[in-house]
């Protein structure tokens, strides 16, 4: 029974894609895209869900939102601005470097979260992840200074924030 | 550096002339004007409900063709597909995939997640392929190849190793796959079944009742349309295939040294 509890996040993530994949709202789909949905949700609900609490709480949902809406206009705006400004500047002002930059979440689902919108926002890309220190490689299109706390705060420090809010 | 360039454009001038002829030139005949006969013939007979004994009852033609003018013919060829497994499985026998010889660290940890994560999304929409099969273009074939994505992905990410952790192993698949395989054939003898108890005229592979074999598998259920035996065949095909290839990724994964290892091990013995 609980692993079906655990599987409700993953339930409406399946029937959500199932719904949309098939473009229909027939009896047809909908009875069978829940049966779908049920059973995927069963079998992948260890893998995915540990805390389904976390998973249905509304207050993360809702940061999450927040979060999508800051990323998806204020954080991509100054990157893409940031690298726009450097190409078409005559000079190019570019130093590239692999630095390490440190992160304070445990949470596997935040440091994917975080690794994925560094890289996702243009100028910055995780080229690997150090689990043990944790520890990002990240590609920086312009190296200000390698030490942790500069890279922390230019790099990190902005996604964290909201992510563990999130999935923390 | 001159010659690339003369073949580069004679090849662009072979390319301009055949689109011409096949397009503007009526080089592929009658097909820009009008429907051809053999297309009338099909779009009479996929779906017409007022024709009850000339129709597959699919809107999808190719579903309808494939699996009901010429059912015995797809048959075969999954017959075929699945011998070419049998083979795989033959040339393995005997080697425990379940040895470990490594850890099996697979990639980062962000691949890991991001891969996990789309496992759900990849059942939904595999299945909805197959469920889809009598009604959209897709089908069993396709769906499978879309979910078999699954464990080739957790193979890469994670090594083969996970997949034995949530318990998919060569068995399972193979069990799994022949549980495909004896819908398609239970599928066959269905309506031969039902011909036999009600003492009617009925052929292997029947869909929709013919004039002279009045037995129909059920086209609705309730107002949604499930095409007869198209979807049984559909969604057998589909449990069959993803397992077929499941399982194929599991033998491919399995070390070379591993094999050689046990086989070497097999030699000494005898």
């Amino acid at each position: 029974m609980s692993r079906l509890v655990r599987a409700i996040p993953i339930i409406v993530l399946a029937y959500v894609v199932y719904i949309v994949f098939s473009g229909s709202v027939s009896t047809y789909d909908l009875v069978l895209g829940f049966v779908v949905a049920l059973l995927s949700g069963y079998l992948t609900s260890n893998l995915l869900v540990s805390d389904v609490r976390k998973a249905l709480n509304i207050r993360r949902f809702i940061w999450l939102i927040i979060y999508g809406i800051y990323y998806l206009t204020i954080a991509e705006f100054k990157a893409h601005s940031d690298v726009i400004r450097r190409i078409l500047h005559p000079r190019m002002p570019i130093n590239p470097g692999i630095v390490r930059t440190p992160y304070n979440v445990v949470n596997d689902y935040s440091i994917v979260a975080i690794a994925n919108s560094i890289t996702n926002t243009p100028g910055t890309v995780v080229v690997h992840l150090d689990e043990g220190k944790k520890i990002y490689y990240v590609h920086w299109i312009y190296v200000k200074a390698p030490d942790p706390k500069t890279t922390y705060d230019n790099i990190v420090k902005d996604f964290e924030r909201y992510v563990k809010k999130i999935f923390e | 550096m001159k010659k690339d360039m003369i073949v580069a454009v004679c090849l662009a001038i072979v390319i301009v002339i055949m689109s011409y002829i096949a397009t503007l030139g009526g080089g592929l005949g009658p097909l820009f004007n009008g429907v051809r006969p053999l297309t009338i013939i099909y779009l009479n007979t996929t779906l017409n409900i007022h024709n009850p004994n000339f129709t597959a009852m699919s809107p999808e033609a190719v579903t309808a063709i494939v699996w009901d003018y010429r059912g015995l013919d797809t048959l075969f060829e999954t017959a075929v597909f699945y011998l070419a497994i049998i083979g795989s499985v033959a040339i393995y026998r005997g080697i425990d995939e379940k040895l470990r010889i490594s850890e099996g660290f697979g990639l980062s940890k962000i691949v890991k997640v991001v891969t996990k994560l789309l496992i759900p999304m990849n059942i939904a929409i595999a299945t909805s392929i197959a469920l889809h099969g009598h009604l959209t273009p897709g089908g069993g074939f396709q769906a499978g190849a879309a979910m078999a994505v699954i464990p080739m992905l957790l193979i890469i990410a994670f090594s083969r190793y996970f997949l034995l952790d949530i318990r998919l192993s060569r068995g399972l698949a193979l069990a799994l796959r022949s549980v495909g395989l004896l819908g398609i054939a239970l599928t066959v003898f269905i309506p031969v079944v039902i011909g036999l108890v009600n003492g009617l005229n009925a052929y292997i592979m029947q869909n929709q009742a013919k004039v002279n074999a009045p037995v129909s598998l059920p086209a609705f259920v309730g107002s949604s349309l499930i095409s007869g035996s198209l979807i049984m065949y559909n969604v057998s095909e589909f449990l069959a295939v993803t397992f077929g290839f499941t399982l194929l990724f599991i033998l491919l994964s399995i070390e070379e040294g591993l094999v050689k290892e046990q086989m070497r091990g097999e030699g000494v013995e005898h």
